[in-house]
């Protein structure tokens, strides 16, 4: 055996904190062990070169590369591989960086326990065979949950590229919490005519079933192939889509949790979207005192949002700018707690507003009060270190966005992840923004935290791009790791047929053995640790793997 | 001069499953949040990968503590895996008890969103075990 070891500095990522010198010394000298190097950037051109030339020179068998978490880089690596005519399931990849160098500060202690990790790596990677990756067909045609501004948008793109697009909604109307908002910063456009143009081009489209007022009962399959059944309103539906965009928005905070505020109990205080709906059937007078209060169910901690919703304070921004341009006369006192107007010219907009005469007050609401004159606020101005009680004739709360009602639902449906805050959680916070940890589904829109249209747009549009990329291949690989029965060693208990959730395991009568369907196996391994003679192995995680690594953990081989 | 006595560091062997809790694992070292060295993950696909002889292995090798750590009950990426994970770790569970090592094996639920609770609940079970260790 042949096995070449690949030691990542990642910059000073990996060096700061562990002696990479010393481990490649270590193992050059290491049975089996054939090239042992270490590298500033492995994953860099030179260093995929490095590898390559390493492989051809040496005729390397094992490549293990102890670098960052395999879930990064790791198809690169493989292709690196697969250019060397060395089968991609013979590469181990070691995580030192995220399971080492960043978790401890001692060099000594890391550089022991990369020396660990590395050797378990080695012990396993002795076990590798070489695996054939399945191909599968995929489906050219997406699922897309949500008819919202991202979901349509996406709709759009994917439907212009000629897939089959499924666009399912559970309201009766597309368009989401956008169509109702008029005059959106910074176009001025409504947001009605952004949905109806959109809609209007899917309608036309032959490619494209619009289902709405429909639900979603059952979610299956791999990808390539989900298959998917709808609770439509004229019956059930069944269909088959390649991939999957979730973009169920969000839901817009109720400020009725927060007591303090008495939102409902009185007409004059309202909230942005109230606002947004029936600015025009307001009854103010005729120089108006009107209060706008930031942060409405964002970054508070209290009630389990300490997230900054991004949109609200363009939107009171936008709110103070509209009453400052029907009334002239009028007072608008706007209490923020920081005032982030953070997309292109929102600073401006915060100047311009303040300019039109709206005063901002940095101060803490502890109160709102509803008096026969007015709506009484008091609270605490945080700069003067005052408080103070101000009378108004209408109040708005700038609401933020809390995750939409049926998140949990959505996420154990499509086997995705929720973060702390109950919004959908990407791959990778920087390199995969809209993946999600299941190949296939893609998250886009406020869904998956707080956006603002023009972002909402992007991100659905993005997802939809990833998504073409994947579909329109037309076949898709299929990791190799599924279970495989050795008949030499099985006594035909039916254990394993038992424990199987995907139902992959069959029993021959005439053999009196148990095989595996192959385009079946999940790869969960529990037949694996079912198995009393073991007999039925999990490729690529079989039992004598395993059992090394734990040895070369604990230093016992 | 007292004599001090060395300090003995738990050497701990965990299995974690590859769509919630090495994900967590991953995100707490981005995150650079700190735990200790002793602690040391195998990724297996699903935590119903991990045989109650791994387990056993491990102790029987030396190590001082060892957890299987899933996804939570009804998330599990492949249905109900987690399910069974459950019932053989307490099984086994009964099996240390009665040779009173016990607290030697430990089952989690950490998502992949939860990196602080996966260091919260490793550097929990390492201090523990440590304060054990050092005793007496």
């Amino acid at each position: 055996m042949k096995t070449g070891i690949f030691i990542c500095h990642c910059g000073h990522n990996i060096k700061h904190t562990v002696d990479v010198k010393k481990l490649s010394e270590y193992f050059r000298h290491y049975p089996n062990v054939v090239v042992s190097e270490d590298y500033v950037f492995v994953c860099s051109e030179p260093g995929q070169d490095m590898i390559r030339e390493s492989i051809e020179k040496e005729g390397l068998d094992r490549v293990i590369i102890a670098s960052c978490t395999p879930s990064l880089h790791g198809e690169m690596f493989k292709d690196v591989l697969k250019k060397s005519d060395l089968n991609p399931f013979l590469l181990r990849r070691v995580s030192i960086r995220e399971h080492c160098s960043w978790i401890g500060d001692d060099v000594e202690k890391n550089t022991e326990k990369a020396k660990r990790l590395i050797l378990a790596g080695l012990y396993s990677a002795a076990h590798y065979v070489p695996l054939e990756e399945k191909i599968v067909d995929v489906k050219k045609s997406a699922l897309i949950v949500g008819g919202g501004v991202s979901g349509l948008s996406a709709a759009v793109f994917l439907s212009r590229m000629g897939m089959q697009v499924y666009l399912v909604e559970k309201e009766a109307e597309l368009g989401g919490h956008v169509r109702v908002l008029k005059n959106i910063w910074p176009s001025g456009r409504d947001g009605k005519d952004i949905i109806d143009e959109m809609v209007k081009e899917l309608e036309g489209r032959r490619n494209v079933e619009l289902f709405t007022s429909t639900a979603i009962s059952s979610f299956e399959g791999f990808f390539g192939n989900y298959e998917v059944t709808l609770d439509t309103p004229v019956g059930e539906k069944k269909l088959t889509a390649g991939g999957v965009i979730i973009a169920i928005g969000f839901s817009p905070f109720d400020p009725g949790t927060k007591p303090e505020l008495n939102y409902g109990k009185d007409k004059r205080i309202i909230t942005t979207l109230d606002f947004e709906r029936n600015a025009d059937a307001l009854q103010l007078p005729e120089n108006p005192r009107v209060a706008i209060l930031h942060c409405i169910g964002s970054r508070d901690e209290q009630i389990g949002k300490p997230y900054c919703s991004r949109v609200c304070c363009v939107n009171a921004l936008r709110v103070g700018d509209a009453i400052k341009n029907r009334y002239g006369d009028s007072y608008v006192e706007s209490f923020y707690m920081d005032v982030r107007a953070h997309p292109r010219g929102g600073e401006e907009y915060f100047e311009d507003t303040q300019e039109k005469g709206v005063l901002f007050t940095r101060a803490n609401v502890a109160e709102i009060m509803p008096m026969p004159t007015g709506v009484m606020i008091r609270g605490e101005d945080t700069l003067f270190g005052e408080t103070f009680e101000r009378e108004f004739d209408l109040v708005v709360l700038s609401i933020g966005m809390s995750p939409p009602a049926d998140s949990k639902l959505i996420a154990s449906l499509f086997k995705v992840t929720l973060d702390k805050d109950k919004f959908f959680l990407e791959a990778h916070i920087k390199l995969r923004p809209f993946d999600t940890a299941v190949k296939g589904i893609f998250i886009a829109g406020s869904c998956s935290g707080p956006k603002d249209v023009e972002e909402s747009i992007n991100h659905g549009r993005a997802s939809a791009v990833k998504l073409f990329g994947f579909l329109n291949l037309g076949y898709a690989y299929v990791d190799p790791f599924i279970a495989h029965v050795d008949p030499k060693r099985c006594s035909g208990c039916r254990m394993c047929e038992q424990a199987c959730v995907a139902k992959a395991i069959k029993y021959d009568e005439a053999q009196r053995v148990v095989h595996v369907e192959d385009a079946a196996c999940m790869g969960c391994g529990l037949c694996n640790a079912t198995c009393p003679s073991s007999a039925i192995s999990l490729k690529g995680y079989i039992d004598c793997m395993i059992d090394d690594e734990i040895s070369a953990f604990l230093e016992a081989i | 001069m007292a004599e001090e006595k060395i300090e003995k560091n738990p050497e701990i062997v965990g299995f974690a499953c590859s769509y919630c809790t090495f994900k967590a694992s991953e995100m707490a070292g981005s995150l650079r949040m700190k735990y200790p060295e002793g602690v040391k993950l195998i990724q297996v696909p699903c935590s119903s990968r991990v045989d109650p002889a791994f387990v056993i292995k491990a102790i029987f090798e030396g190590a001082d503590g060892v957890f299987v750590a899933g996804c939570h009950p009804g998330d599990c990426h492949f249905i109900k895996g987690n399910y069974y994970t459950r019932r053989k770790i307490a099984a086994l569970k009964e099996m240390f008890d009665a040779f009173s090592m016990k607290d030697k094996l430990r089952l989690f639920w950490v998502s992949a969103a939860e990196a602080r609770r996966f260091v919260e609940k490793v550097t929990g079970m390492y201090n523990e075990i440590k304060e054990k260790k050092n005793a007496g």
